[in-house]
């Protein structure tokens, strides 16, 4: 280690220090506080089996707007992705769908199902319209991006030929990038299923109308069983998502035991 | 035809006005300061097996580029079959359609399948929404198969192009450049990775190809013995400029600036800068 890593290092760490006081993280609260977890980990694993059927049902309801909402919200990235990205469009067409985007980006799913939840009502609905709203700004930033890293030579020798531009995406970007858009779909659904579980807190629907409902009136039993199958959901689509990748996406990066017809 | 051209060093030769390609004086940039080619001449006869020969950073690529209209000179006239390449020209981007290119890198679109990739070749002849919706005529998917057969793929059609093996590849490459229905061929050291024997079956493919469909192939080697092998006309391009051009018929060499020569000599001179 030498002298300017530690200075930089000490420079880091004072800079916490500083911005914990500011913002009142005192690690003797957190430390005093813990008592009160176990009171809580104490009466959560009071499980109450019976809510089983009920939670597993609000899951397959968060599962479904999840999925709606990846599918609906890449659908309309995907085009979105097309004309930001640089290697593709001109800056009067990139630069302005780009800021669209990253005003988009700008709010959090659930500042998104509370703009939904004033405009449609209460409900799954406005929780399905926000995941695609958050869908659409991550996914077409993550595939413009994957565009534009895309081996220019193919795209080179293919507009060699004269194409139009439509036909370079559909024969050249489209499959050069098609492996980054799987991995991406995945990513977001993963990531939608636990945002749609926190929906609930705004009124959004999902499982997490249950939860919040539960631990407000401090019945942690009840908020334990449908909080474990959240997390035996969330495993479940992770080991999906593996299973998925290695099939798809792993093997075909690497030339790996994909078989011809 | 026949008439009475001036060449680069002011000599005067009989040349045909059958020009496929036509360069005058041409200087190219990448960066405004240095120049890749400097002051190049070349006019290349329709139908002749031309190769362009030079070491790394030569230019030799680049003077590729300039003749599909994918680099514009800084300085100096192109003409592709009498027409000036410029993408905003409608009779040159039709042009363009017939003007097979393979790039060093071979530009094959790996995730999509050998067939795929060849009928890339026929997108110029597709309607959009046939293209957007891939639905290629049956005569284009008959020829593309005809052409896979002649490249010697038959049976891999299905296959990923990242699957194939490194002359696999080049075949695609050239399937792909040859369902173009090409007057000019280009490639850009399509055979400098390969092995003896396989790269003269890619240069032997490509010879038959050019014999039979009367194309103009050009191609950039760094090897001059393969160049002298298959080539009717060979230039040599030296840190951007053109240091000899020399005609091949059967065993005999002919330099136009400075007379008969042998192959040694004209190893020796590829090998050491004559202007030194």
């Amino acid at each position: 280690m030498t002298p300017k890593n530690n200075i930089v290092i000490g420079i880091i760490v004072a800079l916490v220090v500083i911005a914990s006081y500011n913002v009142d993280a005192n690690p003797i609260e957190f430390v005093e506080g813990l008592p009160n977890l176990a009171i809580i980990v104490e009466e959560m694993l009071l499980v109450e089996p019976k809510y089983i059927p009920t939670a597993l049902w609000a899951m397959f309801e968060t599962i479904q707007m999840a999925f709606i909402g990846t599918v609906v919200g890449t659908a309309i990235a995907l085009p979105l992705s097309m004309f930001a990205a640089r290697n593709l469009n001109s800056k009067y067409v990139y630069a302005p769908v780009r800021a669209l985007l990253a005003a988009i980006r700008t709010f959090p799913s659930i500042l998104w199902a509370i703009l939904f939840v004033i405009m449609v009502g209460l409900g799954t609905f406005a929780g399905v319209l926000a995941i695609v709203m958050y869908t659409v700004g991550f996914v077409a930033k993550l595939q413009y991006e994957a565009i534009e890293a895309i081996d220019s030579d193919p795209m080179d020798a293919v507009s060699s030929i004269g194409v139009s531009k439509w036909q370079l995406i559909r024969y050249v970007v489209i499959p050069e990038s098609a492996s980054h858009l799987l991995s991406q779909i995945l990513y977001m659904f993963d990531y939608n299923v636990r945002q749609t579980s926190i929906l609930g807190l705004v009124g959004a629907g999902g499982i997490g109308f249950y939860i919040i409902n539960y631990i407000k009136f401090f019945e942690y039993g009840k908020a334990a069983v449908f909080m474990l199958v959240v997390l035996a959901a969330v495993l479940f689509i992770d080991w999906v998502s593996v299973k998925i990748r290695d099939k798809y996406i792993v093997k075909s990066q690497h030339g790996m035991a994909v078989s011809a017809k | 035809m026949k008439q009475i051209q001036m060449t680069q060093n002011s000599s005067f030769s009989l040349i045909s006005t059958n020009k496929i390609i036509q360069m005058s004086d041409v200087w190219t940039s990448y960066d405004s300061k240095t120049f890749a080619l400097e002051g190049i001449n070349l006019s290349i006869d329709r139908g002749t097996n031309y190769a362009i020969v030079g070491q790394s950073g030569s230019g030799k690529s680049t003077l590729l580029k300039l003749m599909n209209g994918m680099m514009i000179p800084s300085k100096g006239t192109i003409k592709i079959d009498y027409v000036k390449p410029n993408m905003n020209n409608k009779k040159f981007k039709k042009m363009m359609h017939t003007i097979g290119y393979i790039p060093q890198s071979l530009g094959l679109v790996k995730n999509i399948t050998v067939l795929e990739n060849i009928l890339i070749g026929a997108l110029p002849r597709l309607n959009t929404i046939q293209s957007l919706l891939k639905r290629f005529p049956e005569h284009e998917i008959q020829e593309a198969k005809r052409i896979i057969s002649l490249v010697g793929l038959s049976g891999k059609e299905e296959r990923k192009a990242y699957m194939l093996s490194g002359g696999e590849k080049r075949r695609v490459a050239i399937a792909r450049a040859l369902m173009q229905k090409p007057t000019i061929l280009l490639a850009d050291e399509i055979v400098s990775e390969l092995d003896h024997v396989t790269a003269h079956e890619i240069m032997n493919l490509i010879a038959d190809a050019q014999k039979r469909m009367n194309l103009t192939a050009i191609m950039v080697h760094h090897d001059m013995q393969l160049a002298l092998e298959f080539a009717n006309r060979v230039a040599v391009i030296k840190d951007g400029h053109k240091i000899l051009e020399i005609g091949v018929e059967g065993d005999n060499i002919v330099d136009f600036q400075t007379g008969d020569l042998n192959t040694e000599e004209i190893m020796e001179m590829y090998d050491n800068d004559p202007k030194k």
